[in-house]
């Protein structure tokens, strides 16, 4: 196992460098500063006042100030900025006197995350400003501040940001991307630590090393393994809280009995796809794909309940599904483990599917014409 | 003369290296799925699951403690908006908790018991707005949504005030709402999900099956030996740039097909928009193929088995595309790692692509970043000719050794 390059790769090279990679690409906190041109047509202290009001908000910097729309469209087209904010001409005449003035934004959906962090900070500010100064208009008009306030904003709008408050998506984005390497790795190595015995045509000799019992042969094979994975599940969960601090609200029992979980299930789901390709380089590239649609089906940047019904039940299929919600349940909500404990016993289920294909693992282990096949 | 005889020796071996990849090809199911399938099976089913583009009604619970005329006039408001839809209707907060950690609702909306009172009294009653920061869509829609109505809500009841208070009714819209604001989202107005990610699935799934499969061939060339001995006889030795050139062809012939299916059928089965000019589209996505097949046939010489490339590889799908900036504007990480991205062939294709294709921007607009895609066939054209070429020098002089990966 010390000898071979692809144990020495999936076990320690890949995973260093995969929870590495995803340690630094989250280690900025927020997203700021997000590039946007502000199309000043006014150039009264109003509109002056309103650019600085912009570029002091998180998410956007105004990085350009175009003479016209031309050059705006242009600074679009060329990814320079993610938005064009326009103040008219004649914005603050309209503001002095009384008039309703306009303000457009003209934002890029190309990048849905960069637009709704723009979005968001440039209703903020113009709301801010609009109340500002209707608070001045109906004090001119001879109200109190108070009544005035009243008037302005009959309703308050109170939003609660429950958990996330401060849309740090690498909160949940890093846990996911780096339990989904825990996963590709568990699978990979496992099919390949099966597989090769097949592949090097060693199964036989495996078996009769373990007396011929499967069992014994498949624990004495994968425990090892599993170790190593185990030693990676627990340097994930360290990068995650001690490092990337992503909050912890839950029970550390239930995180790091359903991470261990997560590791088990796919060295399970390995054994089965060994078992029916009889063939490990087949197996790897059906366990990776596989492996590869599990983020998008768990439904965590793109919610389940938007897809459509028959691949709502794929969802399933998965069981990094129920990781994520675990994870997602315990580290940022502190949901009732109650919860946890059911998505657990799911993926239990994962576990016990291998018993079903143990015969099969062994009829081939014990046939040559399965041994070599590329 | 001379150069004749040479030209055309060239071009038989490389046909000879044509004919050879195919019958590897053809030989190799699971290069295969790699190599062609895998682009139209993950492409379709990203799409099928992204299929709806858009969240609408996300589940919300409703604590009304007030249960007036107000209060319920607010969750008709509510109800009616197309991002969010009373799903319950809750006593007490309580029950709403537990709602939500059964995810059977992703917000809730709290309406205070003297709601209509506060209201009447001018006292700015608070509506309190529960959402889940934690999945993007959801949190946005809900967000979007409650704010909306609320502000609608609230308009009304300003604008009655203010006429009831003897405003002249023509400046009445221009006391309640002072400035106007409009926003117009470009390209993508809906903010479709699959609008906004699929054509940067698609370009990378073609690069990383591209490496991939690439990779899987030449760990076979290892395996078998054939780098060791020359294809066409009368040569003493296999000649690298024949070798590049004729795999070259191939994987970018195939690549020619599949991609255009993906970026034209498939674009049209699923109401992508399309809005590059087809000349332009070319000018990112040929560079794109070139550097995405040359740099596999560059990585493909340190595979020396056929299962390698698949193992070392498989688990940068993601990173790569995070690189790319395509899905997290790339201000949302550490500038020195995009900077690094930019030796992917991926990163610059798909920003230009987006551009061109999604947006409509011309050709001058993404000047860049097809010099960048330039530059890396360049470079990983010159790598796989000097790299290929020292594997057949070593292979060459250890004929009858047998090589362990």
């Amino acid at each position: 196992m010390r000898r071979d390059a692809i144990y020495v790769a999936l076990l320690a090279l890949l995973p260093t460098v995969a929870f590495g990679f995803f340690a630094l690409f989250f280690s900025n906190n927020a997203v700021e500063n997000l590039p946007v041109a502000v199309l000043d047509r006014d150039r009264t202290p109003l509109s002056r006042k309103m650019v600085s009001m912009l570029d002091a908000t998180a998410a956007v910097e105004v990085r350009f100030e175009p003479s016209d729309e031309w050059m705006g469209r242009r600074l679009m087209d060329e990814g320079e900025a993610y938005a064009v904010v326009l103040i008219p001409q004649g914005f603050g005449a309209a503001v002095g006197g009384g008039r309703s003035a306009r303000v457009e934004l003209y934002d890029s959906g190309l990048n849905i995350s960069a637009n709704g962090f723009i979005a968001k900070d440039v209703q903020t500010v113009v709301a801010t400003f609009a109340g500002g100064v209707e608070l001045q208009l109906l004090q001119s008009l001879g109200e109190s501040r108070t009544q005035a306030m009243a008037q302005t904003l009959p309703l308050q709008f109170a939003p609660h940001i429950l958990f996330n408050p401060t849309l740090d998506y690498g909160g949940y984005l890093a846990p996911c991307f780096m339990a989904m390497m825990l996963m590709i790795f568990s699978l990979l190595a496992t099919v390949y630590a099966i597989g090769s015995e097949l592949r090097l045509a060693t199964a036989d000799e495996w078996l009769r090393l373990s007396r011929g019992s499967m069992g014994v042969a498949l624990a004495g094979k994968l425990l090892p393994v599993w170790l190593v994975l185990v030693w990676w599940a627990v340097v994930m969960l360290f990068l995650l809280f001690a490092l990337l601090g992503v909050v912890q609200h839950g029970s550390w029992v239930v995180l790091v009995a359903a991470t261990l979980l997560l590791v088990v299930c796919y060295q399970a789901v390995a054994m089965v796809v060994v078992a029916l390709t009889a063939n490990m380089r087949l197996a790897l590239s059906l366990g990776g794909g596989y492996c590869v649609l599990a983020f998008t089906f768990s439904g965590l940047t793109f919610p389940e309940m938007a897809m459509a019904e028959p691949l709502r039940w794929l969802t399933h299929l998965f069981p990094f599904t129920y990781y994520v919600r675990i994870f997602i349940d315990q580290a940022v909500r502190g949901a009732p483990i109650g919860y946890a404990l059911v998505d657990m016993s799911r993926m239990a289920l994962f576990c016990v599917v291998p018993l079903l294909v143990v015969g099969r693992l062994r009829h081939i282990c014990c046939e040559r014409a399965y041994w070599g096949r590329r | 003369m001379r150069l004749l005889k040479w030209l055309l020796a060239c071009l038989r071996e490389t046909l000879a290296v044509m004919l050879h990849e195919v019958r590897l090809l053809r030989h190799d199911a699971g290069v295969l799925l790699v190599v062609v399938f895998a682009l139209l099976i993950y492409g379709t089913l990203y799409a099928l699951a992204y299929g709806r583009q858009v969240l609408r009604d996300v589940p919300i619970a409703v604590v009304d403690c007030s249960h007036t005329p107000s209060s319920r006039s607010l969750r008709t408001l509510l109800d009616a908006s197309p991002d969010v839809a009373e799903a319950y209707d809750c006593a007490d907060m309580a029950e709403a908790e537990r709602l939500f950690y059964a995810r059977k609702v992703y917000g809730v909306v709290y309406i205070p018991s003297d709601f209509e009172r506060a209201l009447m009294a001018g006292e700015r009653p608070s509506v309190a707005v529960y959402c889940d920061a934690g999945y993007f869509l959801m949190y946005r829609a809900l967000f979007k949504g409650a704010a909306e109505v609320v502000g609608e809500f609230g308009a009304k009841v300003a604008v009655e005030r203010l006429l009831a208070a003897g405003v002249d009714a023509g400046r009445v819209q221009s006391v309640a709402q002072p400035v106007i604001y409009e926003s117009y989202t470009l390209y993508n107005p809906y903010l479709g999900y699959a609008t906004f990610i699929m054509p940067a699935i698609i370009l990378i799934i073609i690069q990383q099956t591209a490496l991939i499969g690439i990779g899987m061939v030449g760990g076979t060339w290892h395996e078998e030996g054939h780098y060791r001995l020359p294809m066409v006889s009368g040569r003493k030795r296999l000649s690298a740039l024949a070798v590049v050139v004729g795999r070259t062809v191939v994987y970018a012939a195939i690549y020619a097909l599949t991609a255009t299916y993906m970026l034209v059928v498939h674009y049209r089965l699923f109401g992508y928009p399309m809005n590059g000019r087809t000349a332009d589209c070319l000018a990112v996505v040929v560079p794109y193929v070139l550097a995405s097949v040359l740099m596999g046939i560059t990585l493909s010489l340190l595979f020396t088995r056929r299962e390698s490339s698949l193992v070392w590889l498989l688990w940068s799908s993601v990173p790569v595309l995070l690189l790319s900036g395509a899905s997290l504007p790339k201000e949302a990480f550490p500038e020195w790692m995009y900077l690094a991205g930019q030796i992917l062939p991926s990163s610059s294709a798909v920003a230009a692509y987006v551009r061109v294709q999604t947006a409509g921007a011309p050709l001058s607009a993404v000047a860049v970043e097809v010099a960048r895609l330039w530059m890396l066939v360049l470079a990983y054209g010159v790598s796989a000719i000097v790299g290929t070429y020292a594997v057949i020098r070593r292979q060459a002089s250890t004929v009858g050794r047998d090589n362990d990966g």
